[in-house]
């Protein structure tokens, strides 16, 4: 019973390998004026902080720079009303969470924003993503896997 | 045409048969045909969550949903506004909320809630909401907001929105273009079913920064089932983050 429930529960989710790319423009201000979008950038550093909000959540990563002095990045991403939609919580993103942002950096002297950035673990591998049963995954899966397990 | 001789004004008796025809509606009967005016009219049903996100339409930017061949064409004080515009001024860094033409096409859900006397139109985006209303009430003498006043009837098989008394919008034209819009702004807006999708044609005019009115048409889709819209809640402080990337243009 103890295994079912276990694999019953594997079943309710379904995890989401993902390489965000996330631009601002959804919907409040295109990215041009900010970001310089002919450059990338890469950081590699540790989330200090993630505010999923509206209009934009951002990803605050410390990381080390050329100088090897500590810099906090801010990564904007799009609106936490429509990164829900794609399985997104407050959550998924962890103070502490090793991560890599390779996007566009923000255009004023001494600043360090970026935006457009593709979001991956350190080692460039996938972050995984876990969206629920109700969010639009089958409920199909579920009752196969459930029935796998009773079987058993 | 003056406000008060817009057909989309004082229909009392129109409303009436609206809301007789929505109430049929509402105790499961078949749509009822009612008199508006001088034309036969059946209230067509528009209620329900829609979906105007990426999977439906293009996202806007500075050349969506105005694309060349519909862009309006700006009289002297429209260039002249848009050259010396600074993105840093946009009130939206504020929070202050997506006004028509743009609200309709952001990205997001869209609600319509059909009342006898009046139509509500909740949008997701920046938590808005705006009254549709049908009674032939007229627009508060010297009251303009950043919605707007908006009256409508139903046409046909649409439902025809005329929304007047805009205050003046540095950006109320769209997000991208810096073009503003003033208390003159008229926004008419068409809104049909076909098949499952919701489709409308908006037109705008404003006489203080455009020589011709401009239009465009876009459409929603269904919501999932049971999609309720979120909370928008914009946060000052995340709205006006990137503003401080820009390259200032003024000092």
């Amino acid at each position: 019973m103890k295994a079912m429930l276990w694999i019953s529960s594997l079943a309710a989710v379904v995890a989401l390998g993902f390489v965000l790319t996330s631009p601002p423009a959804e919907a409040h201000h295109s990215s041009t004026p900010f970001y310089d979008d002919t450059q990338d950038v890469e950081v590699i550093g540790t989330v200090s902080r993630f505010n999923f909000r509206n209009p934009h959540s951002f990803i605050y990563i410390e990381a080390e720079n050329e100088d090897g002095q500590m810099v906090e990045w801010e990564v904007e991403l799009g609106a936490a009303v429509s990164m829900s939609r794609s399985g997104w919580t407050r959550e998924t993103i962890q103070t502490g969470d090793p991560i890599r942002a390779v996007g566009n950096p923000s255009r004023a002297a001494g600043t360090f924003g970026m935006c457009c950035a593709r979001l991956t673990q350190p080692d460039g591998s996938e972050i995984q993503l876990v969206r629920f049963e109700s969010d639009e995954v089958p409920l199909q899966l579920v009752a196969f896997v459930a029935s796998l397990a009773g079987g058993s | 045409m003056r406000e008060t001789d817009s057909p989309l004004h004082s229909r009392p008796l129109a409303c009436l048969a609206a809301s007789v025809a929505l109430l049929a509606l509402a105790m499961g009967g078949a749509p009822v045909e009612v008199t508006a005016q001088t034309a036969v009219a059946a209230v067509p049903d528009l209620v329900g969550v829609w979906d105007g996100g990426g999977r439906v339409r293009r996202i806007n930017g500075p050349n969506m949903p105005w694309t060349p061949d519909n862009f309006p064409v700006l009289n002297e004080r429209g260039l002249a506004y848009q050259a010396v515009f600074d993105e840093a001024i946009a009130p939206k860094y504020d929070c202050v909320p997506s006004a028509s033409p743009a609200l309709q096409y952001d990205p997001y859900f869209m609600e319509v809630v059909q009342w006898p006397d009046r139509v509500l139109l909740r949008y997701e985006k920046d938590d808005q909401l705006r009254t549709v209303w049908l009674d032939g009430r007229e627009p508060p003498l010297n009251e303009y907001t950043v919605q707007g006043f908006a009256v409508g009837r139903y046409e046909g098989d649409a439902l025809l929105v005329e929304t007047t008394h805009f205050v003046f919008d540095i950006t109320g034209f769209d997000d991208y273009n810096g073009i503003p819009s003033s208390q003159l702004k008229r926004v008419t807006e068409r809104y049909w079913r076909e098949g499952e999708e919701l489709r409308m044609t908006l037109t705008l005019e404003d006489s203080m920064f455009l020589r011709e009115p401009a239009s465009y048409t876009t459409r929603w889709l269904p919501a999932p089932e049971g999609y309720r819209l979120n909370p928008y809640e914009c946060d000052a402080e995340d709205a006006r983050r990137a503003v401080k990337y820009m390259i200032p243009k003024y000092r």
